[in-house]
C-alpha cells in the first residue's frame, strides 16, 4: 500500500511530502528523505522518531513502526 | 443659515431608526451582523475617537491622491523605475500581487459592516472605509500597470487573486476567514482592531520608510497615503471590543483577538518578513524586521491589549521564540520553490549575511551553513540543484509550508477528523483548526489536491494550473547566479542600456 508521509530532517528547514510503498523500511524511509535535504551527501548516525518522539527502529517497515498517511516522522542527525 | 460643522454632525452620525414594522433582529441578523446579538441600546455608546464628515473625508482624500500622482507625474512612466534595485522591483511585484486585489476584498468587508453594523456612527465609518479600501485597490492596481512596460510580471498586481498559486491561495484563506466570511462584528475585531492597528503599520508605516530610503519615493507616498486612511477606519474595531466586553463576551473577545493575531503574523512572516530582509537594498535597511516588529507592531498591540485588560496570546512565548528565525526559513523556502511563486527570490551576499548576522546574533550558526549549502549547490549542480526535489508539506490553516522554526527546531503537528489526516505547521494553527472545525475541516490545501490526483503532480503542468506562465514568469534567482563573485557591483534598473 502507498502511504504519504511527512518527514523532516532535523538539520534542514522545512517539511517534505513523501510517497512510498508501506512496506519499505523505515531506514529506507529516511535515506529518502536524506537524499531530499539540503545535504544529500552526508552521512552519519542518524535516529528516527514519530511525532510523539518514539524512536522507530529502523529495520522495521513504514506500517509495522506504525507510520501511516499523513503522520510526522522525524530523522534526527548530529548538528 | 447654514449649520456648522459640530451643530450637526452628532445628529447625521447617529440615526438609529426605530423599527415599527419589521422585527430588528431581521434587519440586523446575527449570521451578517454577528454574535452576541444585542438590541441597538447596548450599541448606542458606540463612538469613534476622530469624527470625520463625507466632505471633510472628500476634500482629504482629494489632497492625498493629488500628493501620490503628483510625485508619479514628476517621475513619468519612463522614468519609473530608474535607480531602482532589482531586489526592490521583485519585492514590489510581490507586495502588489499580494495586497492589491485584497484591499478589494476589504471593501467587501468594510460595506458588510456598513451595512449590518449595529450602530449608524459604526456604519457611517465603514461607508468610509470602503471608499479607502477601493482606493487602495486603485492606486497599486494603477502603478502596478505603469510598469508593465518593464516588467510584464506585474501584471499579477490584478492577476494574483485570480489564480491558483500556492502562496496567494494562502493570502486568500487568511483574508476570506479575517473577513469575506466574516459577520461585522468579527470583522470589526479582526481586520480592524487586529490586523490594522496592529499589522498594518509594518505593512505600511515601516515599508514606506525602507521605499524612502530605496529612492522608491512614489511607493513611499503611495504607502503612506494609504496609511493614513488605515489608520482612520482601524478605529472601528475599539468601540466594537469595548461593546463586547461591556456585555459578558470577554472570551469570545480573547479568542477573536488571539487567532487573529497568529493568523496575522503567519502571513507576515512570509509576506513583510522576507521582503524587508532579503529584496531591500541593504543601504535602506534601517531597522530588522525583528525590530520593526518590535516598535510597530509589538509595543502597539500590547498598549491595545493593556486598554482592554485582555491578557497576551497564549502562545505568545511561542511567538517571540519566532521572531528571530521563522522568516528566515520561510526564505529558504521560497528561493527552493521559487519556481512557483511570481517574482524572483534572493539569496545573501556576504555583506548581507554579516547584517543579517549582527541583527540576529546567530543568523550565521542557525542559516549561514544552510545558505553555504545551497552556494555549493550552485557551483556542484548549476540551478537545479537549488531547487527543491519533493513536494513541501504544508499547513491545512495557514496554507504556509510547515517550515522549522529554526534548523533542528520544528513544531509542526497532527489532528485526525474523520479518518483524514490533517497536518499543521504549529500548536496555534492547530488550536484555530480545532476550534473552528467546521469551517476549516474538509478544505484541501495544494499539495492534499496534488496527491489526491485533484492537481497536477508534473511542475510544467502545476504552473499552469497555478496560473504561472513559465519560464517567463515563474520565480527565479534574482541575480541569476551571477553573484557578487562573478558580478560585482550588483545592476540596478539604472544600468539597463
Amino acid at each position: 500500500m502507498i502511504v504519504y508521509l511527512f518527514g523532516y530532517l532535523s538539520d534542514d528547514f522545512f517539511g517534505r511530502v513523501i510517497v512510498s510503498p508501506n512496506d519499505r523500511t523505515v531506514a529506507q524511509l529516511a535515506a529518502q528523505l536524506t537524499a531530499w535535504g539540503s545535504t544529500p551527501g552526508r552521512t552519519g548516525p542518524a535516529t528516527v522518531v514519530n511525532e510523539a518522539g518514539r524512536q522507530l527502529e529502523t529495520s522495521l517497515t513504514i506500517a509495522e513502526a506504525g507510520l501511516g498517511n499523513g503522520d510526522i516522522f522525524t530523522v534526527l542527525r548530529d548538528a | 443659515m447654514v449649520l456648522r460643522r459640530d451643530d450637526w454632525l452628532d445628529l447625521a452620525r447617529k440615526v438609529d431608526w426605530t423599527y415599527a414594522y419589521v422585527d430588528e433582529r431581521d434587519v440586523f441578523p446575527a449570521a451578517l451582523s454577528g454574535e452576541p446579538w444585542l438590541p441597538q441600546r447596548a450599541w448606542q455608546n458606540w463612538n469613534e475617537a476622530y469624527r470625520t464628515t463625507y466632505r471633510e473625508y472628500v476634500a482629504n482624500q482629494r489632497s492625498k491622491d493629488e500628493a501620490v500622482v503628483g510625485v508619479r507625474s514628476a517621475l513619468s512612466k519612463a522614468h519609473i523605475l530608474e535607480g531602482l534595485d532589482p531586489g526592490w522591483l521583485q519585492l514590489l511585484k510581490f507586495h502588489n500581487g499580494a495586497l492589491a486585489l485584497a484591499e478589494y476584498a476589504g471593501a467587501v468587508a468594510e460595506l458588510r459592516m456598513a451595512r449590518f453594523g449595529r450602530d449608524s456612527a459604526w456604519r457611517t465609518m465603514a461607508t468610509l472605509g470602503a471608499l479607502d479600501e477601493i482606493r487602495h485597490t486603485q492606486i497599486p492596481l494603477l502603478l502596478g500597470h505603469d510598469m508593465l512596460g518593464v516588467d510584464g510580471n506585474f501584471d499579477w498586481t490584478h492577476r494574483a487573486y485570480h489564480t491558483n498559486e500556492w502562496l496567494i491561495i494562502a493570502a486568500r484563506h487568511l483574508f476570506d476567514d479575517m473577513f469575506l466570511a466574516a459577520d461585522a462584528i468579527d470583522i470589526a475585531i479582526q481586520l480592524n482592531f487586529v490586523f490594522e492597528t496592529g499589522f498594518s503599520n509594518l505593512q505600511f508605516m515601516a515599508m514606506a520608510a525602507l521605499a524612502d530610503r530605496a529612492d522608491d519615493h512614489l511607493f513611499e507616498k503611495a504607502l503612506a497615503s494609504i496609511q493614513t486612511d488605515e489608520a482612520r477606519h482601524a478605529q472601528i474595531g475599539h468601540p466594537v471590543l469595548r461593546t463586547l466586553l461591556q456585555n459578558g463576551e470577554r472570551e469570545r473577545a480573547q479568542y477573536l483577538v488571539d487567532k487573529m493575531w497568529w493568523r496575522c503574523w503567519r502571513l507576515m512572516i512570509a509576506l513583510t518578513g522576507t521582503a524587508m530582509e532579503y529584496l531591500t537594498p541593504l543601504a535602506a535597511r534601517t531597522h530588522s524586521f525583528k525590530e520593526f516588529m518590535e516598535e510597530w507592531v509589538v509595543e502597539q498591540f500590547m498598549k491595545n491589549l493593556a486598554e482592554f485588560e485582555l491578557d497576551r496570546p497564549w502562545f505568545w512565548d511561542l511567538f517571540i521564540e519566532e521572531l528571530d528565525y521563522a522568516h528566515h526559513s520561510v526564505q529558504l523556502g521560497f528561493y527552493a520553490y521559487r519556481t512557483t511563486l511570481w517574482f524572483d527570490v534572493a539569496a545573501p551576499d556576504e555583506a548581507e549575511r554579516e547584517w543579517l548576522d549582527q541583527k540576529y546574533g546567530d543568523w550565521g550558526e542557525t542559516f549561514g551553513g544552510l545558505w553555504d549549502q545551497v552556494e555549493a549547490r550552485w557551483k556542484s549542480e548549476g540551478e537545479a540543484g537549488t531547487l527543491a526535489q519533493a513536494l513541501p508539506a504544508l499547513c491545512n490553516l495557514c496554507q504556509l509550508p510547515t517550515v522549522f522554526l529554526r534548523p533542528g527546531r520544528s513544531t509542526a503537528c497532527t489532528l485526525e477528523v474523520d479518518g483524514r489526516p490533517y497536518l499543521f505547521c504549529s500548536e496555534p494553527c492547530r488550536w484555530i483548526f480545532t476550534n473552528e472545525m467546521p469551517r476549516f475541516a474538509g478544505h484541501k490545501n495544494v499539495v492534499d489536491r496534488i496527491v489526491l490526483g485533484e492537481a497536477p503532480g508534473k511542475l510544467t503542468d502545476l504552473h499552469e494550473w497555478m496560473g504561472l506562465r513559465a519560464p517567463i514568469e515563474t520565480g527565479k534567482d534574482l541575480r541569476r547566479g551571477l553573484d557578487h563573485w562573478r558580478l560585482n557591483p550588483i545592476p540596478t534598473a539604472g544600468d539597463r542600456p
